[in-house]
């Protein structure tokens, strides 16, 4: 019993400690989800009242159009992961499994440029998007497919960097096998890499996805129109206007707008884990 | 080059050709007015107007339909318009009068001249809110401004008369009736918001003579008597906040609909959430002053819908000026929009058709107004511009407990730079 | 080698979709073209260019796996750093924000004076019989009508003209009225016109049916490139720094001013002046200061319960399941939830310790708060992490200590933590440099704030370089987009030489190349 105690229970008490802080904020956005008033009122931590009204709320005001929001935010973030991904896997093995001229200063060019400081890059996307604007108003400024370019365009750098770290650690033996038989750079990326990559590249997805879906900034200057905001800009307009705040109706779009990717998240949780470490467990 | 080579090239040629014969020029479509706003006034002017497709082409304007854009924030709007260059600029734009002086330099809102028929329809005071250096840049659409309301039912019917009467009410009840606080700020935050208290306190953002004109060379503040009436009213001997006065404004709200606060400053475009809690908007008053019948004053301003400049590169600008004049300069257009908006219009014509909580901000409002003048407040040679450095001094002296004399005089030092910096360009 | 002379299949799938892309991209540079978007245009030629001669032929293997990335990093992200770089040597302000001929257009725009009664007339927009543009202008006071077109006002007799049900006049003899329909579709042309009054004034259009008097003041002068205002003799003349300045008198400037080159200018002040360095310089330290508790609270927080969840204890799924939820939730959405729960009088952390703190107000309790919230949003990555890693340390080093007779807590600091340190650098580094520009964080939890002294600081107590760049270049009231550049091409600088020194030293890159 003794040895029991010295053993584990202090695993106990640290991982209870964790959970505790872990859950919460996650415990206050459900009561604050529950509260029919509205405000930010947490004095109390039972709720006195237990109320659905922020949900239907969501769901039946036509001035709301939640769900398209939650639409916009999987669409626009789900379209924007895979292509990054798929053209940044390119690169990536590029420069990890092929040797070319300059390939040392194109990787220290890429390390570089994801060093700017990029807020402030914002006002030059701005201005270029508002060109484009005026030659093909469908993907410039204000359009859903300008802001998807724009995320691709900021997400290239990091997600070629993050892939080349993840490529790197994956053995090179096969492919020199493959090029031993005589296949091909193309062959070798289709038939060998890809498929020992794809965990990988499902993890990397997943991150870009969770990063686009959390884009604010941006998204707010570029998606004015209320059906085609996404569930970021759309919920913070509860809590971040001049006038007016609703905690009730924040809370309860965030409770919905992250069961997507917790789901996500903790079914491919194996994945996700083995994907971060691989980066670094390579000795 | 292989036979295959050739062919997939001429492949990839025809297809770039075919795709560029394909392209036409775009049709020509019905000519819009875009208007962009914020959250809360972009719908009400949506509703307004109805959607796009159900207006009558023309209706407000020859020839036009008008095309609201509501941002999801004053804020976002505010950096939208600072961003916009070229053609995706809007016609109109809703915004405080504080924009007109960085909208003009920055070449973003351009001059209009209203009617005499419509002009006559504003006050002088209105007018000049949206002017700069003698040049009229929008429509006045509705006042902005806060006032102070008592929890009656807490004083037991009673409307303070002077500052010191909330405060002694405030001290004796303040155990038995479970009182958070005094006096606070549940509207337009502890700049725009408190500046009733301010004044009240012995305090402006500028000093004026009789006739509302702007004195460069006088003291904003009176230091001895602002830290004097500080002392008294909102610290303790310790020199610690009574707790009368939170430097602090959110929760306010809250704490006042739940009856623990006497006295609130609130903001004109949030009434009917105090009307649906059972309050009553006859009991809005201006803030007290030290002696009774004088009061503390507050920010009177009007929002308008400005004029920009990319109505003329947009081809607009004819049509978007008698937007202005026939909706927003017309009883009619205005009367549509207030049903809407829960601000007091600014139209004198519109202002009989609207609500007990409109009606009861105008007069406030006309009580103790004093005008928001954009280049004074808004700069910050003395460091910091109005709108931060009221915040930090309630700060500095309830919260940090900082020196109360070092910091008024600060204060008083920081504003007459700002004032001397500002008024360079009224005239 | 050849893909050409690869499977039919994949000769077929990749000839019809680089075609696409060049079709796509021919489009849009003929439609670029035609707008006058010259430098857009060629760029996306070039890309066409480049696309063909890198997928059709064989020039270059890695070429056709580096292309797309190419593109959209030299579009999205180079293209806007050089952008940056040149806005750095702008005087590029409120004030002086619009390029030369887009202020000078404006400054005579504004360069009118109206009639000092304010004059306005209902009109009606038409037509004389020689097609010429003309105002029908009814004069409510004087009872009169006339006519205006561009040199010539003609008075008409009230006999001859015909009034509409506001009493306004419609039509009159010689003068036919514009289909409404037509009125907008001539908006540009209408809205520049200036109809023709006595003493060199003029009528301009306030809308379809008003028009008010008008006098050009200022003058521009193209070849001297200079502004006369003709009521007062003064002479305003380009002054190198954006602006139109009064010969007599510099501080007398026309608005609006544009964007000048003013070099260095920018870069000297956040040296030379002190109201920019000082704030800098404080930010400068936090940002590290911040950075590197970041690091280390998470690090050590998540290391921890590695350390305590690396034994099969009962309930370890349903920890780790709980623990991972706060990496798993949109963090814009937690972050918010937060700066709520900081709050003083509703707050749940107050509430919590039974404490009035406010939070945001005081420096260093905001401080602490932006800490805890980025401990809570960060711990569990390094759980993850170094609960991957500690399985990947071969058990006999501890195993060995162990038999050596090396207490736990001696084998944990002087065997496990250093190997962990040393597989886990990299990730630290990254986390490091992710936060250092971390603008989400501090943006919507604190705004930077607080900025709670009257001192003349500009900068906020938990304003980071980049949220206080970001303040610099788009707060409210004045905007420095120079300044901001400035102080941005000088992070970089920093942050690279550091960067680089570091991959040097560490020859990260020499390995594969």
């Amino acid at each position: 019993m003794t040895k029991w105690l010295r053993d584990n229970l202090w695993r106990h008490a640290v991982a209870l400690g964790a959970v505790g802080f872990a859950l919460f904020p996650i415990y206050m956005v459900v009561i604050s989800s529950l509260n029919p008033t509205g405000s930010l009122q947490v004095t109390s931590f039972v709720p006195n009242e237990i109320s659905f009204i922020n949900y239907t709320q969501l769901f039946t005001d036509p001035t709301i159009p939640f769900m398209t929001w939650m639409w916009n935010s999987l669409y626009i973030a789900g379209l924007v992961s895979i292509v990054s991904v798929i053209i940044g896997a390119a690169s990536a093995f590029a420069f990890s499994r092929l040797r070319f001229k300059g390939k040392k200063l194109g990787l220290q060019t890429l390390l570089l440029v994801q060093m700017f400081p990029a807020i402030l890059a914002l006002a030059a996307v701005f201005v270029i998007m508002e060109r484009v604007y005026n030659f093909a108003p469908e993907i410039g400024l204000g359009t859903q497919a300008g802001l998807m370019l724009v995320y691709l365009g900021g997400s290239m750098g990091v997600n070629i960097w993050l892939l080349k770290g993840f490529v790197d650690s994956i053995p090179l033996e096969l492919d020199e096998a493959a090029k031993i038989d005589g296949a091909s750079p193309m062959q070798i990326y289709w038939q060998i890499f890809i498929p020992l990559a794809a965990p990988v590249l499902a993890v990397v997805t997943l991150l870009t996805f969770i990063g686009t879906f959390n884009e604010y900034i941006l998204a707010r200057l570029f998606l004015v129109e209320m059906e085609t905001r996404t569930v970021a800009v759309g919920l913070q307009q509860f809590i971040g206007g001049q006038f007016s705040t609703n905690w009730g109706a924040f809370a309860a779009g965030s409770i919905i707008a992250s069961i997507p990717i917790v789901v996500i998240f903790l079914s491919l949780q194996k994945y996700i884990v083995a994907g971060l470490t691989a980066g670094s467990v390579k000795g | 080059m292989n036979s295959k080579k050739i062919v997939s090239l001429a492949a990839a040629l025809g297809v770039v050709a075919s795709s560029l014969l394909g392209a036409t020029p775009a049709m020509a479509e019905d000519k819009v007015i875009t208007v962009w706003a914020d959250e809360t006034r972009g719908p009400a002017l949506s509703k307004a107007l109805g959607s796009l497709a159900d207006q009558t082409e023309g209706e407000w304007a020859t020839g036009y339909k008008i095309k609201v854009v509501s941002y999801s924030s004053f804020d976002a709007l505010k950096e939208a318009l600072d961003k916009a260059t070229a053609n995706t600029g809007p016609d109109v734009v809703i915004g405080a009068n504080d924009w007109v002086a960085t909208g003009v330099k920055n070449g973003k809102v351009a001059p209009l001249t209203l009617p005499a028929s419509v002009r006559a329809n504003y006050t002088a005071g209105a007018l000049t809110d949206l002017s700069y250096q003698g040049k009229l840049y929008g429509i006045p659409i509705s006042m902005n401004n806060t006032a102070m309301l008592v929890n009656t039912k807490l004083t037991g019917g009673k409307k303070p008369a002077t500052f010191a009467e909330m405060v002694d009410f405030y001290t004796k009840n303040k155990t038995s009736k479970k009182l958070s606080a005094g006096l606070c700020v549940a509207g337009g935050g502890m700049s725009f918001g408190a500046i009733g208290v301010l004044n009240a306190l012995g305090g402006a953002p500028y000093a004026t003579d009789s006739k509302g004109a702007v004195l460069t060379t006088k003291d904003p503040i009176d230091v001895t008597a602002m830290t004097a009436n500080v002392k008294k009213y909102l610290l303790d001997s310790k020199g610690k906040s009574t707790g009368f006065f939170p430097a602090d404004s959110t929760g306010c709200k809250d704490n006042f609909l739940a009856g623990k606060v006497p006295y609130a400053v609130i903001g004109n475009w949030e009434w009917k959430d105090y009307v649906a809690k059972g309050f009553n908007m006859n009991n809005l008053v201006s803030v007290p002053g030290m002696t009774k019948t004088t009061f503390g004053k507050s920010f009177a301003s009007v929002s308008g819908a400005m004029l920009t400049t990319y109505a003329e590169t947009n081809g607009n600008a004819t049509g978007a000026k008698s937007f202005l004049n026939n909706f927003f300069g017309s009883a009619t257009g205005v009367v549509l929009y207030a049903r809407h908006e829960q601000r007091p219009p600014a139209h004198k014509a519109a202002s009989g058709a609207v609500s007990d909580g409109a009606k009861a901000f105008s007069r406030t409002g006309n009580q103790a107004g004093m005008p928001q003048i954009g280049d004074i407040l808004g700069n910050s040679a003395g460091g910091k511009n109005f709108w931060d450095a009221l915040p930090a001094y309630w700060t500095a002296v309830l919260i940090e407990g900082k020196d109360v004399a070092a910091e008024t005089k600060k204060l008083n030092t920081l504003f007459k730079k700002n004032v001397a910096e500002g008024s360079k360009s009224l005239k | 080698m050849n893909l050409v002379s690869g499977r039919p299949l994949a000769v077929i799938a990749k000839v019809i979709f680089v075609s696409i892309a060049l079709a796509i991209l021919g489009l849009l540079a003929i439609s670029a073209f035609t707008a006058g978007e010259i430098a857009i245009a060629a760029f996306l030629a070039l890309s066409m260019i480049a696309i063909a001669w890198v997928y059709f032929t064989n020039v270059s293997v890695p070429l056709k796996f580096f292309l797309p990335g190419i593109i959209f990093l030299i579009g999205f992200v180079v293209v806007p750093i050089l952008y940056t770089i040149v806005m750095s040597g702008f005087q590029y302000r409120t004030g002086n924000y619009i390029s030369k001929p887009e202020a000078l257009e404006r400054v005579q725009a504004l360069g009118v004076v109206q009639d000092e009664s304010m004059t306005t007339y209902d009109v009606t927009v038409g037509r004389l019989e020689n097609g010429e543009l003309a105002l029908l202008a009814t004069d409510y006071l004087a009872g009169t009508y006339f006519i205006s077109d561009s040199d010539s006002k003609v008075e008409i007799a009230s006999t001859d003209v015909e009034l509409n049900e506001f009493e306004v006049a419609v039509s009159a003899p010689g003068f036919e009225a514009l289909p409404p329909d037509e009125l907008a579709a001539m908006d540009s042309e209408l809205s520049s016109l200036r109809f023709y009054s006595e003493d060199s004034y003029y009528l301009v259009l306030e809308g379809f049916e008003v028009a008010s008097l008008y006098t050009q003041v200022l003058e521009y002068d193209a070849a001297s490139d200079s502004l006369t205002n003709i009521q007062t003799g003064d002479v305003f003349k380009d002054n190198g720094r954006g602006n139109y300045a009064n010969i007599n008198n510099s501080e007398d400037v026309l608005i609006p001013g544009w964007r000048a080159p003013i070099w260095f200018e920018n870069y000297a002040k956040l040296f030379s002046d002190p109201k920019v360095r000082e704030p800098l310089v404080a930010v400068f330290i936090w940002t590290v200061t911040f950075a590197f508790l970041t690091v280390l609270t998470q690090f050590a927080f998540g290391l921890l319960l590695a350390l305590a969840l690396n034994k099969a204890i009962r309930g370890r799924r349903i920890y780790r399941i709980i623990l991972i939820l706060p990496y798993a939730i949109p963090s814009i959405m937690s972050i918010l939830v937060w700066a709520g729960m900081f709050n003083t009088e509703f707050g749940a952390i107050n509430a919590l310790l039974g404490q009035q703190i406010a939070w945001f107000l005081d420096p260093n309790f905001a401080r602490a708060a932006v800490i805890v919230v980025n401990l809570w949003l960060g711990f569990p990555y390094f759980y993850l992490v170094s609960s991957g890693s500690l399985q990947a340390i071969p058990a006999d080093y501890s195993e060995a200590a162990a038999i050596d007779g090396a207490s736990p807590r001696q084998i944990f600091w002087q065997i496990t933590l250093p190997l962990l340190l040393k597989i886990l650098t990299p990730l630290l580094i990254a986390s490091f440099a992710f936060n250092f520009n971390n603008f989400n964080l501090i943006y919507l939890l604190t705004g930077g704030g607080p900025r709670a002294t009257l001192d003349g600081e500009i900068a906020g107590a938990t304003d980071i370089l980049i949220s206080y760049t970001y303040q610099i270049a788009f707060g409210s009231n004045v905007q420095d987009l120079g300044l901001a550049s400035a102080i941005s091409v000088v992070i970089f600088v920093i942050v690279a030489a550091i960067s680089l020194y570091g991959v040097k030293k560490s020859k990260v890159l020499d390995e594969f190349v």
